[in-house]
This record gives structure tokens, C-alpha cells and sequence, in this order.
């Protein structure tokens, strides 16, 4: 009976488990093949390489760029994207207006990336852009923010918390409401103040929330594309290019070279993989999953 | 009531009806057969502007004298060789694609693109004579034709009335004043460089990365991207490296907006006096009824060279032959190179062929003028499969040069070595 059972679920299961092996197992494990090639879109005729395409990487100073510009985007951002949203959640999470000032918060994820990165590339446009107007106004003189290295990066994450945090707003908020309110309660009768709550109560309750904005938020930061092709083209110079843009211009705009970018990818997946693996390390003491 | 009262029976009725639907399909059967034997065609494209919504105009026109319809896509030009690449080796291309003349020669040696034979050429009317050189070789890589040339767009020089009023740099005909040198044109931007407003700049979006504009100026200086025989770059010699300082020097002496500015919206706010763009910009002008006037592209360096790159109409492999449909794209080549003035005076780009040249409503424009003006001095990328790599190599290194981030030696030496280990 048991294994009818068994079975009949696995028989439900089937549609869905051969399109994750179609359209995701299959392409993950060629796109590994591809990398010991030299494969190229156009060219017929591939050649095993071993692991010269790895090797390159080694001797790419762009990729490294990518890398380290990668890298930086993600832990300059973490912090932000992790804090916004959650003090959001906690100033929503009760109060009038509430509804619609969740709405107005999530508004922006609804947007596409294209749509949020030119509307930002008009604001801030260093010259007819009304933000820098009014930021002369002020101070006396604009600034060209995607255009110098050194605020391209920063202005990115902030386009990037804008757009997301609303997302993350709303997880937050339903972790919030699972919070038992008698212990607020009873917080509040032993003379605990808001701050004291939020620490004492909010924050451990959360965590397994956290760890799930902090996974997801890693995972994601690694693979950021979009914000940049659209803001700055991975400019100034390639001060904010990325791996993911590195790799599709190998892969769709220099040469077709899938070979050389399916080695990126797998690259980038073996570093998502390690970081993904250490937080659940790291906090798995301290977090029922 | 009864059948039979109504004076007619339902077999009469039956019968009747019956005659009726087969005199109606006598009578539409020659027509509809007529329509089915007109060929329906896929056409990509990369027009999604202003010249777009004119492209639409015009195929609806070609559709109603010739019942062969179109169907188009419009892609942006970066997604559109990326879609080409891919869908051509899968049988899933267009009958007919636009590109520009640096796509031919790598889609060529990818074997994207069918040759086309000179048979084909003449016996459609398609004659050397008929078009400037540039645009007529431009179709051609290692000796075969790969493309038919549709127009040329091209650089000129933008001159904003309302800016170099206030500067004083009117003449006494009260038309602005047009840079004849290198340094008069600095002179000139310096004059008007004040605040957020801005002397000169090159380049419709992005003025830093705008390689179309950089190029433009290499030409200029009688250096190129590659060497002569195409084998590695040239970027790294003292006339390219001249260029390079140049481009450095127009947002550290702030006569030019910043790297990632718009110039176009510069420009029609009133904060941009002299301005080097493309000719696709000029409708777009009129339309915000900015004051302006366009003169040649100045010449900076050594000769007055023109940046140009031709649209061109290319056959993607298909799957498998289909004459109809071959010839269907013949026809719309054909007819389009007819009405290429319709096309130069709606959508602002001269044609590549010579014969609407004369035509006096083209003549008689101001800015078409212009344009036309400049056919000697058009150049085009270099005829390698790698210029377009090279070209998006380009981007970064130029950007970090006029941002002050790498001094133009030393950018070009490493954009030369990045080019050089670029696969053949």
C-alpha cells in the first residue's frame, strides 16, 4: 500500500522533475562539458581543451576586475539590504497608513530592472537630471555620480535597496506577525522599551528569516547584471563591472566564445556554492532551520 | 408557419443556399489564390527610434502595391547580432535582416549571412556606379558580396543657436559660427563652458564610451584600429596615442559633459553649444523645435574624414531554400532602394545609392545637404571579423582615458594588447 503510495507520488512528481532535468540539470552539466572546450557559437567544430579556459581566467585581469568589483558590490551591499527592509518592516509592522505605505514600499520590485535603471539614469543624469539639480542647488555644484569610480559602485547599491527592499519588506513583515504579541506583553511589563524589544525579542525570533534575506541576498548579489549593464555599462573604466557581464559579452558579444564563459559560470557557482555552504555553517548553531 | 407557406421549401432552401456559397467562392476562389501565392517574409531589424515608426510607414506602403507582407521585428542593434548568431545555425532566422556594415565581416566568416552573387545583383538593377564606394564595398568581404547597402548614417556637427548666442559666437549673418581647427573648436567650447553648460561634445548618449566618435577621430589622424593587413592593432602607435590625448582633454578642461551625460538631452535643454553625432539625431531635433543648425564634421586632425556606417540588407542562412521567399525579399530591396527618398527625408539618412541624390526635396534640406555634402570623406570600420570585438574592448578603455583614470599611452597600449589576443 505504502509503496502504491509512493508511486502515485512519484508519478505527480514526474512532469515537473523532467523539466528540471530538461531545462536545468542538462544545461547546468553541459554547460560544465562546454567548459573543457573550445567551444565557439558559429563554429561547428569543438576540441577538448582541458582546463585552458580555466587557466585564462587565471591571466584575465578583467575577470579578476569583475571579481573584485562583484565581490565588493555584494558585501557593500549586505548590510543595507539587510537593515533597511527589516526597520521598514518594524516602523510597518503596526501604525495607521500602514497598507498603503507597504504598497508604496513594494511598488518599486514591481518594477523591471531595465524600467528602474533608466528611470535612475534620468534622475541622476549630471545634466539635466533633477537630482543633481537640486543636490547643486544645495551644495553649489553637481556631481557626475556614474561617472566617477569612486560613487558609481554606491550609487548602484543604493538603486539596488530602493528597488528591492520593498521584497524584503514584505518577508520581513510576515515574520513579524508570527512573533507571539503576549511576549511583547509581557516586555513591556518588566519595563522594556522599543529598542530593548526589537533586540531582545524581534531579532532572535527573526533569524531564520534573516538567514533566509542573507542567503538569498548573497546568492542573488553574486549574479547582479542588470543594475549595471543598464546604469553604467560596468563603467567607469570597468570599475563596476561584474563577472555575470564579463561572462555574457564572452559568451554573446565578443566572439560567441561559450567555452570561456561557460568556465566563468562554473567559477562563479563554485564561489556562490562555498559562500552559500559557510553561512549555513556559520549560523546554523544558532538558527532552527 | 409552415415551410410551405413560406413559398419555399426547405430542399429549395438547401439547394439554394448551397448555389449561393459556391458562386460566392467562384468568385473569391482567383483572388484568394492570387493573395496565397504572395509570399510572407520575416525582416529584422535594429530601428527601434523615430526611424522605426518610418520603416513601418513604408513596408505598409510596399505591402499595398505588392501584397507581400512583412512581417518585421525590431530589436535593439547589440540584441539583435546576438539573435542572429544564435538563431541562423538553428534555422530559426529571418528571410531578410538590416546590420551594419562591421557585422558583415564576422557574420560572414561565421557563415551566417548567404553569399550573394553578382548575377543577382545586376539582374535586380544593382550597379557599382550607382553607389559611393564606401557604401558598395562595404557589402563585400574577402572578394564575395554579403549585403546590399540602404543608406548611410553618418556624423555631423550639431550647432546649438541659443548656446552660442550667449556665448557671442554668432557670425553676421547671425548663424553660428563653425569651428575650422582643433584649436579654434577648443577656443570656441571654452568660451561657452560655464556651469552645467557645456561647449562640446561627441556622442548621442554616454559621450565617454562613444567609440563611434573616437574612431571618428582616429580616421581623422590617418590612424586605424588595425594595421593595414588586419593582423593586429595599430592602437598603440604615436597617431593613435595623439587621438587618445585629445579625447582625454575634453572633460579635464570641462568644456565636455561628463562620461555617462546624455548629449542629446544637453543639447535640446540649451546646455550643449557644438555637438558631433550621428545624423539619426537631426528629426529628433526638429521635432523638440530646438534652434539649431548642422554644418560638416570639422576637421580635427589631419583630414577632414567622416565616420560613417552603412545599413545594409542581408540574407541569413535559412534552413532550407525558398525561392518564393527569396525573391519576396528581392522585391522589398528593390522597391526600398526606389523609395530610399521617402526614407532620407522621413527618417534623416541619406541613401547609399547615388540616384536619390538629385531629388529636390532632398536638395533643398538644410541638414540633408549637409549630409550629402560629406559623401567624399564618409570611411567605415575596417573589413575584420575582429572589429567588433575589438570595438566593445574599446569601450572601457576609452571611458577610463577621458575620466582621467589612465593616461592615453598607456590605455592604448593595453587596448592594443587586448585587441591582439583577441582569437582570429
Amino acid at each position: 500500500m505504502a509503496r502504491r503510495r509512493g508511486l502515485t507520488a512519484y508519478g505527480f512528481l514526474a512532469p515537473g522533475l523532467l523539466l528540471f532535468a530538461a531545462f536545468r540539470v542538462y544545461p547546468l552539466l553541459d554547460g560544465l562539458r562546454l567548459s573543457f572546450t573550445n567551444a565557439r557559437l558559429g563554429r561547428p567544430a569543438q576540441a577538448f581543451v582541458g582546463l585552458a579556459n580555466y587557466e585564462r581566467l587565471l591571466e584575465d585581469t578583467r575577470f579578476h576586475v569583475s571579481l573584485w568589483n562583484t565581490l565588493f558590490y555584494t558585501v557593500a551591499s549586505t548590510l543595507p539590504i539587510l537593515a533597511i527592509p527589516l526597520l521598514l518592516a518594524v516602523a510597518l509592522n503596526r501604525g495607521t497608513m500602514r497598507t498603503v505605505l507597504r504598497g508604496a514600499f513594494f511598488f518599486p520590485f514591481t518594477l523591471s530592472v531595465v524600467t528602474v535603471g533608466l528611470t535612475w539614469l534620468w534622475l541622476l543624469d549630471p545634466v539635466v537630471g533633477p537630482f543633481n539639480y537640486y543636490f547643486g542647488w544645495l551644495v553649489g555644484r553637481g556631481r557626475s555620480w556614474l561617472s566617477e569610480p569612486g560613487t558609481a559602485m554606491w550609487v548602484i547599491i543604493a538603486t539596488t535597496v530602493w528597488w528591492v527592499a520593498g521584497y524584503y519588506l514584505v518577508i520581513y513583515l510576515a515574520g513579524l506577525q508570527d512573533i507571539p504579541r503576549d511576549l511583547y506583553e509581557s516586555a513591556a511589563l518588566d519595563g522594556a522599551g522599543a529598542i530593548r524589544s526589537f533586540w531582545a525579542i524581534t531579532l532572535p525570533l527573526l533569524r531564520p528569516v534573516l538567514l533566509f534575506v542573507f542567503v538569498t541576498h548573497i546568492i542573488g548579489s553574486f549574479q547582479i547584471f542588470g543594475q549595471v549593464f543598464v546604469l553604467t555599462q560596468g563603467g567607469p573604466g570597468d570599475s563596476t563591472r561584474t563577472v555575470v557581464q564579463h561572462l555574457y559579452e564572452t559568451a554573446f558579444q565578443n566572439f560567441f566564445a561559450f567555452g570561456a564563459a561557460s568556465a566563468m559560470a562554473w567559477v562563479l557557482f563554485a564561489i556562490i556554492l562555498v559562500f552559500s555552504l559557510l553561512q549555513f555553517r556559520l549560523l546554523r548553531g544558532h538558527t532552527e532551520l | 408557419m409552415s415551410e410551405r407557406h413560406a413559398g419555399v421549401s426547405r430542399r429549395t432552401f438547401v439547394t439554394g443556399a448551397a448555389a449561393a456559397a459556391g458562386a460566392t467562392w467562384l468568385a473569391r476562389g482567383p483572388r484568394r489564390a492570387a493573395a496565397q501565392t504572395k509570399a510572407t517574409i520575416t525582416y529584422w531589424n535594429g530601428l527601434t527610434g523615430a526611424d522605426g515608426k518610418v520603416m513601418d510607414e513604408l513596408i505598409d506602403q510596399f505591402t499595398k502595391e505588392t501584397g507581400i507582407k512583412i512581417e518585421q521585428q525590431r530589436i535593439p542593434w547589440a540584441d539583435l547580432y546576438a539573435k542572429l548568431q544564435v538563431s541562423v545555425p538553428a534555422g530559426e532566422g529571418p528571410d531578410l535582416a538590416l546590420i551594419h556594415t562591421v557585422e558583415v565581416p564576422h557574420f560572414a566568416s561565421d557563415g551566417v549571412l548567404e553569399v550573394i552573387d553578382d548575377s543577382a545583383m545586376s539582374s535586380r538593377g544593382f550597379r557599382a556606379a550607382d553607389y559611393l564606394p564606401a557604401t558598395w564595398q562595404g557589402g563585400t568581404f574577402e572578394g564575395k558580396r554579403y549585403s546590399v547597402a540602404l543608406d548611410v548614417p553618418q556624423h555631423l556637427l550639431y550647432l546649438n543657436v541659443k548656446v552660442m548666442k550667449e556665448a557671442g559666437l554668432l557670425g553676421a549673418d547671425g548663424r553660428p559660427k563653425v569651428p575650422a581647427s582643433r584649436d579654434e573648436l577648443v577656443q570656441m567650447a571654452k568660451q561657452m563652458a560655464k556651469g552645467d553648460t557645456f561647449g562640446f561634445g561627441i556622442g548621442t548618449v554616454a559621450p565617454g564610451r562613444y567609440t563611434w566618435g573616437f574612431h571618428n577621430l582616429l580616421w581623422q589622424n590617418g590612424a586605424n584600429v588595425f594595421t593595414a593587413d588586419l593582423k593586429r592593432s595599430a592602437l598603440a602607435e604615436p597617431a593613435a596615442v595623439e587621438v587618445a590625448d585629445f579625447w582625454a582633454s575634453f572633460f579635464a578642461q570641462k568644456i565636455s559633459p561628463p562620461s555617462n551625460a546624455s548629449c542629446r538631452d544637453a543639447f535640446i535643454a540649451g546646455k550643449l553649444g557644438m555637438w558631433i553625432a550621428g545624423s539619426w539625431n537631426f528629426t529628433g531635433l526638429r521635432e523638440a523645435k530646438v534652434d539649431f543648425t548642422a554644418a560638416p564634421v570639422p576637421r580635427l586632425f589631419k583630414q577632414p574624414v567622416v565616420w560613417s556606417m552603412p545599413h545594409q540588407f542581408t540574407f541569413p542562412k535559412p534552413k532550407g531554400a525558398d525561392a518564393a521567399k527569396r525573391d519576396a525579399a528581392w522585391t522589398h530591396i528593390r522597391w526600398m532602394t526606389d523609395h530610399v527618398a521617402e526614407w532620407t527625408l522621413k527618417a534623416g539618412q541619406i541613401s547609399a545609392s547615388r540616384k536619390a541624390h538629385a531629388d529636390p526635396r532632398i536638395t533643398a534640406d538644410p541638414v540633408l545637404k549637409v549630409l550629402m555634402s560629406q559623401g567624399a570623406n564618409w570611411q567605415v570600420g575596417q573589413p575584420t571579423p575582429r572589429w567588433v570585438a575589438a570595438e566593445n574592448l574599446t569601450r572601457p578603455v576609452i571611458e577610463s582615458v577621458y575620466i582621467g583614470q589612465k593616461p592615453g599611452k598607456a590605455a592604448m597600449e593595453d587596448l592594443a594588447r587586448q585587441i591582439n589576443a583577441l582569437p582570429a
